[in-house]
Order: structure tokens, then C-alpha cells, then sequence
């Protein structure tokens, strides 16, 4: 940083001050037009989000060009700092491997049972195809929200609200498609909420993004408090994601308040892969259905 | 005599440097750096370059140039459309009245200077956010971006003020 000294800097002050007139007038156009965009937004007339998704594909090819040796810095960081203990890291992943072999034949035994007893019970088949698998390219919010970008859009058949995970558990679900790139709200954002249920005692709740890293628990259906350490996964409610996908786990309790932290977002996001799940038109629902429900908290549930 | 203004047209093509560096400034800030949940520690590099370029060069970062940035900036954040804009040219309005003021003071006048700025326009952003979203809007994670902003903009500028010495 160096001192703005006046051989440097060549614009005459007196040039300025000379169309200071209309460099006003300009001014006071341009707060205009902001203030005008903002109270669309505010009212919910903003730009439509096919032109925000648009916008994003301008944007990706210099993103991907430029994100290429961000990606292999952090590699090659992440190698470096892990060559130290490659050998006592060597020798837990041998015994790790052991002991997944043993858990391996046990799963193989109880999908092969699991699947007898769904074709004697004629259940209908709970797996989730992948619409896309994709690559995050950019984020998005600042300090505001929280999204990011894929490498996916309509051309790799993505659709909109379509649930998005990673192979820890759910990341968010898709906002806006553009051709090439798709926007996801991250289930860290203020805006957004997920149905889950707490494992083991079943209690159904609502997590809602606090715009940082923990969540909130809320509208749970019984007043008993979680364990620190419990897991949480989607309940399905609402149609918005599929049942049984983990989401996270209770962090803490302060003031009775619950935070719970995500499994999916702690690490840097990579491949995502986009869920053909399909939400729930509102006809789908039965009117006495919607009548018995329980109350939802204010906003979009599931979004 | 009648026109003095150094505009872009009279810089060449350097003279879009500033607003070519500031939209890729603005590219940078979409990278995809850090874990998922905190992706909030990315500084406002746009601000900085505006706040730097209208410090040195006020002439060729014009109003319609700040608009466009930060218009562009509201649709590839996903931020309200408005937002960005109006802090750039905030920015530009408060460099051109106040520059008189630090202009030829120490370095680290002109970093009091922006940091008293950007603590205004973030303030005012989070004011904004919460009245277009009709609730209280969380302080921390606009405060920890201006923290990250404020402490940035040393080295940006230093790179800034190489390269402008370079090309400008």
C-alpha cells in the first residue's frame, strides 16, 4: 500500500469538482435504481431466478478456469501436511480394514435378508437414483446466505428443489437451474428448514439455518432434550427430501436451545451428487391430511 | 481546455484495467475456498478494489461502472438485486467527497478510512437485509466479513498498487 501522493495521481481534483453536477445527478440515479430493485426484492417481485441461473452460467467457465489451481494447491497441501504421519496413518487403516471386512459380510447378509423380506412384503423399493453427480464451482451469499454452484444444470436434467447430497449426508437442495450451472441453498442458510428425526428416540423436529455453521433445532414434538452426540437424519415430512439421510448431529444445549452441527458441510465440498427425488405437488396431499397436520413454523418447509 | 477528465477513452485500454480487475475480483470471491459451512470468511475484494481504484484512479471507475459490478456481483451471490450496487456506489460517492481529506496521508489513514466506510455500509447492509426479509438478520456472520474484509485490504491493495504502478 503505498501513499496517494499527487504525482501519482493524475485525475485534477478541479476536474471533478467541474462535473460534480451531473456526476450528483448520476449519483442519485443509481441509489434510485438500487433502492427500486431492493423493494422488488422486498416484496417478492425481484428478478426472476431464471436470470440470476443465467447469470451463473456466464460466470462458470472462468470459474472452473480459475478454481483449477485453487483445487490443486489444496491438494497438494493437504498431502503434504498428511506425508508426516503416513505410516501410523498406514497402520489404523489396515486395522480399519479388518474390522470393515467383518461389518462388510454382516451388511452384505442383512441387504440380502433386508431384500427377501421387502419382495415377501411387497414393499416398494426405497433407493434414490442420481439425477447428476456434480462439482462444486463457486459459492455463493457472502455474508448474507448460503449457496453454492454445481457444474450441473437443465442439460444434465437437474431439476429445481431437488434434493443434493454428499457421502456424508444432505447438503441442501437445488434453488435455481441454469443451462450448465445450478444454485444450491445450503441447509445452513437462514432461509432454509429440514423435517429430521432424532435416531433412536424418534423424536420428529425442524432444523433452521442460522447463516453459520450450527443449526437450530426447533418444533420438536416432545419436550424431551437430545443427548449431545445424537444423530439426526430427514424424516421425509413434508415431501421436500427423502426419509433417512443423515443431517447432522446435537452439538449443544445452551438455555435450552439445541444447535446441531452438519456432517455434510464440515469439509470442503467437492462432489455433490443431485437426487432424482421429486417433491410433493400439493395436491398430492389429501385435504384432511393438511388439516390434521401440525402446525409448520412461518417460511418454506424443507427449503 | 474544455474537457480535462482523464477518462477511460484517454487511458487506451489500460484505462479499463480498474473495472476489469474489480470483475475479476468479483470472480474471485466465488471460489469455492474453505469448508462448506463457513464460506463466510471470503473478503469483499470488490469493495476493496473499488474503494482502492476510486482513491488513484477515481475517473476510470465511473458510476455506471460501480453499478454494473455490484449488479453483477447481487446475481452471482444471489443476494438482493440492489444491494451491491448500492454499496459501490456509495463507495465512489464517498471517495470523490472525502479524498480531498486523506489524499497524500499515510497508508494507514487511507486503511482507517475504509474500514470506517465499510463498517458504515456493512451496518447499512445488514439494516437492508433485515427490513427485505422482515426479521432480525444474524450480526455475526457480517461482522466476521468485515473483520475479514478490514484485514485484507493491506495486502490486496499492496498487489493493487504493483500492478497499477505497472500498467496505470
Amino acid at each position: 500500500m503505498q501513499e496517494i501522493s499527487s504525482r501519482t495521481a493524475r485525475t485534477p481534483i478541479g476536474a471533478m469538482q467541474r462535473v460534480g453536477g451531473k456526476g450528483r445527478l448520476v449519483f442519485y440515479f443509481y441509489i434510485a435504481l438500487s433502492a427500486t430493485l431492493m423493494t422488488l426484492e422486498a416484496f417478492g417481485a425481484g428478478a426472476p431466478r431464471v436470470i440470476r441461473a443465467y447469470a451463473n452460467d456466464i460466470v462458470l467457465p472462468v470459474l472452473i478456469l480459475l478454481e483449477k489451481p485453487i483445487d490443486a494447491s489444496q491438494k497438494l497441501f493437504e498431502r503434504l501436511a498428511g506425508v508426516s504421519d503416513v505410516f501410523l496413518e498406514n497402520q489404523s487403516l489396515r486395522e480399519e480394514n479388518e474390522s470393515l471386512k467383518l461389518w462388510r459380510a454382516s451388511a452384505q447378509q442383512l441387504a440380502r435378508e433386508n431384500e427377501s423380506l421387502r419382495r415377501m412384503l411387497k414393499v416398494p423399493v426405497s433407493h434414490i437414483p442420481a439425477l447428476a453427480t456434480a462439482r462444486v464451482v463457486g459459492v455463493g451469499g457472502g455474508a448474507f446466505e448460503r449457496s453454492i454452484l454445481i457444474n450441473a444444470g437443465s442439460k444434465d436434467t437437474i431439476r429445481r428443489n431437488a434434493p443434493v447430497v454428499n457421502e456424508e449426508g444432505l447438503v441442501g437442495r437445488v434453488l435455481d437451474v441454469g443451462y450448465m450451472s445450478s444454485r444450491v441453498l445450503l441447509i445452513t442458510d437462514l432461509n432454509s428448514r429440514v423435517p429430521v428425526r432424532i435416531d433412536g428416540s424418534g423424536i420428529l423436529a425442524i432444523i433452521e439455518g442460522q447463516n453459520s455453521q450450527l443449526l437450530k433445532l426447533t418444533f420438536m414434538n416432545e419436550d424431551k432434550i437430545p443427548a449431545v452426540g445424537e444423530q439426526l437424519f430427514t424424516s421425509g415430512h413434508g415431501g421436500a427430501f427423502p426419509a433417512n439421510i443423515p443431517v447432522g448431529t446435537v452439538h449443544s444445549v445452551v438455555d435450552g436451545q439445541i444447535f446441531v452441527e452438519t456432517t455434510a458441510l464440515m469439509t470442503r465440498l467437492d462432489f455433490l451428487r443431485v437426487l432424482d427425488y421429486q417433491t410433493l405437488p400439493p395436491e398430492a396431499v389429501r385435504p384432511d391430511e393438511q388439516t390434521a397436520a401440525p402446525a409448520q413454523p412461518e417460511g418454506e418447509t424443507g427449503s | 481546455m474544455k474537457n480535462l477528465r482523464p477518462n477511460m477513452t484517454r487511458f487506451g485500454l489500460p484505462g479499463f484495467i480498474p473495472l476489469l480487475i474489480t470483475l475479476l475480483m468479483a470472480i474471485i470471491m466465488l471460489l469455492p475456498i474453505g469448508t462448506g459451512a463457513a464460506n463466510v470468511t471470503m473478503p469483499h475484494l470488490v469493495l476493496i478494489s473499488v474503494f482502492y481504484y476510486m482513491s488513484y484512479r477515481p475517473l476510470l471507475l465511473p458510476y455506471g461502472a460501480c453499478a454494473f459490478v455490484g449488479f453483477m456481483l447481487d446475481l452471482w451471490l444471489d443476494v438482493p438485486l440492489g444491494m451491491n450496487m448500492a454499496m459501490l456506489v456509495l463507495t465512489r460517492f464517498f471517495v470523490l467527497n472525502q479524498l480531498k481529506h486523506y489524499r497524500g496521508k499515510s497508508a494507514v489513514f487511507q486503511w482507517g478510512t475504509f474500514g470506517l466506510l465499510t463498517v458504515v455500509l456493512y451496518t447499512m447492509s445488514w439494516a437492508l437485509m433485515s427490513m427485505i426479509n422482515r426479521e432480525m438478520w444474524p450480526v455475526v456472520p457480517h461482522l466476521t466479513q468485515w473483520l475479514v474484509t478490514l484485514f485484507a485490504y493491506a495486502p490486496v491493495a499492496l498487489l493493487l498498487g504493483r500492478f497499477r504502478k505497472a500498467f496505470l
